[in-house]
């Protein structure tokens, strides 16, 4: 697996958020599309493309989009 | 844990499935959820029709239907069954076993071994692993493995999470003796520290049933659900079938010396087809290899689906050819497992719906 590019990360997060751009600092709970369905979407996409497990519960506790490519970056060291 | 297993097969199979469809684009009016979102989720998790059971009809119905079916159509004997066990989490009395009152419907001999198992997910192949030890028996020539469930009368209408995705269904395949058959392989593993992730919290001994354990409760996302309804933590779900499912089916492949091209089919339980595409991807598996057709058009029917998925995907092809599938269900218990089976020359495969 790849270690995390961050621009993509965010990428990929715009993707499953339906918006054009996620930005470091933007927090998750402000999209209207943060909801169960994008946090399955996130840990998929963490598992697919970063070879990681995280759970539910780690990504209901992030704030930012930069707190959850954090986590998904600890978790792969 | 490792099984194999020597001169055995299936010779059939009849899924039974409620007649009246119901279709998402229609209930997702009772979940408190912008539109677009309930079609995005429809999108991914590949919702749209799935079957359930008006209200009342239990499993002993749709079961005892499926063999009045059989027997009808002169597809089996009744004085052929030694044994009838039934997979099911969704029983019509906790006492006595369904499969009891099953035999006694269809007044089947005193000498019928009747067995109820609770499992869900897993329950075909379970019910397989058992079948098959009791043909090591003489007396035992012809066993009904009976799966069946009427989960979505435990499933709250206003919990997005699991009522798009469940489904009502039994079925039935008989298992036999065949001096030809080529070896079975399968592979179990079970994990009770984890029993929490899909349950129904209320209605047994340990919290019974009260007005208080029916309330609706807000459980997140706006979902709502009462401690009597079932439970499934889905992301925790995701998270265990990708860890745990890959590496069983590889070890499973290994102990039996067959390589992954060889096998034909990869028959999985049902969960939705977002899981099941992400499974695939994971394991480097052709979608064309690993049908994940039955959520969208039938519901998860819990150890039904494999039953449902084999005979909905290979209706003909079973009857007149020998595949080669692994099997494979993981869910509840939790509990994880895989067959390596030589499927086919089948007497009956084919789908049947309960009026």
């Amino acid at each position: 697996m790849t270690s995390m590019n961050r621009p993509e990360f965010y990428q990929r997060l715009a993707e499953i958020l339906d918006v054009e751009e996620v930005k470091a600092e933007d927090r998750l709970k402000n999209f209207d599309e943060w909801d169960s369905l994008s946090v399955l979407s996130v840990l998929a996409m963490a598992d697919s493309k970063y070879g990681v497990a995280i759970r539910a519960e780690e990504i209901r506790s992030v704030v930012t989009a930069a707190d959850l490519a954090g986590l998904v970056e600890a978790k792969q060291e | 844990m490792n099984f194999s297993f020597r001169r055995k097969r299936i010779s059939g199979i009849l899924a039974v499935v409620p007649a009246q469809e119901r279709f998402f684009i229609e209930e997702m009016k009772n979940f408190n959820f912008p539109e677009t979102r309930s079609l995005k989720l429809k999108e991914v998790m590949g919702f749209d029709k799935h079957r359930l059971v008006e209200p009342g009809v239990c499993v002993s119905d749709l079961a005892v239907f499926g063999f009045e079916h059989l027997f009808n159509k002169g597809l089996l004997r009744p004085d052929d069954l030694d044994a009838l066990i039934l997979v099911t989490q969704s029983p019509d009395h906790f006492i006595p076993p369904t499969s009891n009152i099953i035999q006694g419907r269809l007044k089947l001999k005193p000498d019928t071994f009747c067995l109820d198992i609770n499992q869900g997910c897993s329950g075909f192949v379970i019910g397989l692993i058992q079948a098959f030890l009791l043909l090591e028996q003489e007396s035992v020539r012809k066993v009904a493995v009976v799966n069946a469930d009427v989960l979505s009368r435990k499933t709250s209408p206003k919990d997005r999470n699991s009522f798009p995705l469940i489904g009502d269904a039994a079925s039935i395949a008989i298992v036999e003796r065949d001096a030809e058959a080529s070896i079975i392989h399968a592979n179990l593993k079970m994990d009770g520290t984890r029993n929490e992730i899909l349950m129904i919290p209320a209605g047994g001994f340990r919290l019974p049933s009260t007005p208080e354990t029916a309330v609706l409760n807000d459980v997140g996302d706006n979902n709502l659900r009462a401690r009597d309804h079932l439970r499934m933590d889905g992301s925790a779900v995701f998270n265990f079938v990708q860890v745990e499912v890959p590496p069983l089916i590889e070890a499973l492949l290994s102990q039996a010396s067959v390589p992954m091209n060889a096998v034909d089919y990869f028959f999985c339980h049902q969960p939705n087809r977002f899981m099941l595409q992400k499974l695939a991807d994971k394991m480097q598996i052709p979608y064309a290899k690993m049908p994940s057709n039955v959520v969208e058009n039938f519901g998860n029917s819990s150890g039904v689906t494999i039953p449902t998925v084999i005979t909905f995907n290979m209706k003909e092809r079973l009857l007149k050819e020998k595949l080669k599938v692994c099997l494979a269900g993981f869910g509840v218990g939790l509990t994880w497992c895989a067959m390596l089976l030589d499927l086919g020359f089948f007497d009956f495969n084919n789908i049947i719906e309960y009026k």
